[in-house]
């Protein structure tokens, strides 16, 4: 049997080491194991807690979407991945490669939130330095920057000085600095933040794009649709906890299933007793509706509505959305907390 | 390589903002100046605008790094830019020292343009046998702010821009009266004598590259001190960059 071997600051850990540090398996772009995070007040020394033991697995060619309100710790997650912040615990690993090497961040394509860039230098320049940082060759730097410029829509003025560009133009050059390369690995801190529909739908255009080149993206939102759209996966982050990770699919058929049953206006003034509680009833424009919580009496609730002689239009299964599963997750993570 | 990359970025920043231009401009004031002075020197103006010239090449090269080079990092850390390049597979090492080397190469810049025009100056009034003088003494100059920029790197990496220019020109007072020091530690008690000496050793050793005088009298300085100040400034630079790395490595960027 082959001893289990992983890298640790450039040099290989053989057997039992390897083992406790837990070498991540190679086809994963993006591994994680019990990756915390505190932050200490310079002052106070009183600690906060920013990421708590996160176990995440990200398999290569995978879009995983983060989703959390403010302050849930998706930001801190995607700066311990790209090395911007040092973990207090755990260790993470990017590519197979442990993230305090450099070589993990060797194809790797990153977005933060809200980008900022040298406002002396124009877009091609950017992006130019951008590749050659990230190990292109110079012609080829200059040859990827020009074509990444006009793929993200601002190739018209390439000698255009940063200063003088708008957020959405900002964000657009920020997605093409974290292209330039070509990596095998993007994270996106916040994407479709600051833009307009029509530049949402171009940087959720990218980003399928990458995914169907067999790219692995991790990237996180508050753009449930977006994230519904392009995703996986999906992990939510409550108070610096992974409390939910499965595909969209997977979150939504979890979810209860209630069921719609639209007929003609007017119908059935008051609900037999035994429905109590269960069948619900409102009135719209130009029909009745009755809404089940689940779909477990449907037929018997069915059954009496053509009984009455109710004129039964369409029975309708409801699945909730991932906006309805995510508000319902924040809810319980708040009663956990102050229970 | 990727250090060369920052640097060369960080020269291509102070180039248009116009720092290399500014300086030149204000250090061809600074000549023109000490030239309609001159007849007030009783037939000393040739030494007046050499000693003016040299020094004024040192006080505007710190002047860049207090307003430019102390803020270096800092100004990096509160754009964010700093994210874009640290995503990428670059050693925070090797970004340090292409900051540093980037700022360097503009105060050389700096200096070299203003030592040629002041050797111009000299030609033209006469003084020309000064020249390999004022060559060496602004190649001194230069090395001398390459190692106050290093300085400034180092407290720019651990410290708000305020702090690193009170710290970098602290450094830089002391330092130039760091032989003085040492005079003084033998003269004081041992305990205080003791510290003065470990002042005087920590703080760079200035006078080593000064030959104003010298110049302003036309005379060239030896190959022994050109080639132990070039050393001394190698060695004392890539310390306080290996401590600016040092603190820099673990440094979480919120």
């Amino acid at each position: 049997m082959q001893s289990p071997t992983v890298e640790i600051a450039g040099r290989p850990v053989i057997g039992q080491r390897a083992r406790e540090v837990g070498a991540p398996d190679p086809s994963l772009a993006v591994c994680t194991r019990r990756l915390a995070k505190d932050y200490v007040h310079p002052w106070t020394m009183r600690r906060t807690r920013g990421l708590e033991a996160l176990d995440l697995e990200v398999g290569r060619g995978e879009v995983l979407g983060l989703l959390g309100p403010n302050g849930a710790g998706k930001t801190t997650t995607l700066k311990l991945l790209v090395g911007l912040l040092k973990p207090t615990r755990g260790r993470a690993w990017l590519l197979g490669h442990p993230v305090e090497d450099t070589a993990s961040r060797r194809g790797l394509g990153f977005l933060p939130e809200q980008p900022y860039f040298y406002d002396y230098l124009n877009g091609v320049e950017y992006l130019e330095l951008a590749g050659r940082l990230s190990g292109l060759g110079g012609a080829a730097a200059h040859e990827r920057a020009r074509q990444w410029l006009g793929r993200v829509g601002l190739g018209e003025r390439p000698r255009l000085v940063l200063r003088k560009y708008s957020k959405g133009m900002l964000q657009r050059l920020g997605l093409a600095a974290a292209l330039v390369h070509e990596p095998e690995l993007l994270i996106l801190d916040e994407p479709m933040s600051g833009l307009d529909p029509f530049g949402r739908r171009d940087v959720r255009g990218l980003i399928a794009e990458q995914r169907d080149r067999g790219v692995t993206v991790l990237f996180s939102s508050h753009i449930l649709p977006d994230v519904e759209m392009l995703c996986d996966r999906v992990a939510i982050l409550l108070g610096g906890r992974l409390t939910q990770l499965a595909t969209v699919g997977e979150l939504v058929d979890g979810g209860r299933q209630s069921v719609e049953i639209r007929c003609a206006p007017g119908a059935l003034l008051e609900l037999p007793r035994q429905w109590a509680g269960e069948v619900t009833r409102s009135e719209r424009a130009d029909e009745t509706v009755f809404r089940l919580e689940d779909e477990s009496r449907l037929q018997e609730v069915l059954a009496g509505l053509l009984r009455a002689g109710v004129a039964v239009r369409a029975v309708t299964p409801q699945r909730p959305t991932l906006e309805e599963l995510f508000l319902a997750a924040a809810a319980g993570e708040r009663t956990r907390r102050s229970a | 390589m990727t250090a060369w990359l920052i640097a060369r970025n960080t020269f291509r920043e102070a180039m248009r903002d116009r720092v290399v231009a500014g300086m030149v401009a204000a250090g061809l004031a600074l000549f023109a100046v000490t030239l309609m002075a001159s007849p007030l020197a009783l037939g000393e103006g040739g030494r007046l605008l050499v000693d003016l010239g040299l020094s004024g090449i040192s006080v505007l090269g710190l002047l860049v790094i207090l307003l430019t080079g102390t803020s270096l990092v800092a100004k990096e850390l509160e754009r964010r830019t700093i994210y874009n390049l640290l995503s990428r597979p670059i050693r925070r090492s090797a970004y340090l020292v292409g900051k540093w080397a980037g700022l360097s190469a503009t105060l050389w810049t700096v200096a070299v343009l203003l030592g040629l025009a002041l050797c111009g100056l000299l030609l033209l009034r006469g003084g020309g046998h000064s020249g390999p003088a004022v060559l060496e003494a602004v190649y001194l100059a230069g090395l001398e702010l390459t190692v106050v920029t290093a300085l400034a790197v180092m407290f720019s990496a651990i410290s708000t821009p305020v702090l690193s220019a009170l710290y970098t020109l602290g450094f830089f007072l002391v330092g130039q009266w760091s032989y003085d020091l040492r005079l003084f530690a033998a003269k004081f008690p041992p305990e205080l004598g003791t510290v003065l000496r470990v002042v005087a050793n920590l703080v760079p050793n200035l006078p080593l590259f000064n030959m104003r005088t010298l110049a302003a009298a036309g005379e060239t300085t030896t190959a022994l001190h050109l080639g132990l100040a070039t050393v001394y400034a190698a060695v004392y630079a890539a310390c306080a960059l290996c401590l600016a790395a040092a603190a820099f490595e673990s440094k979480d960027f919120k």
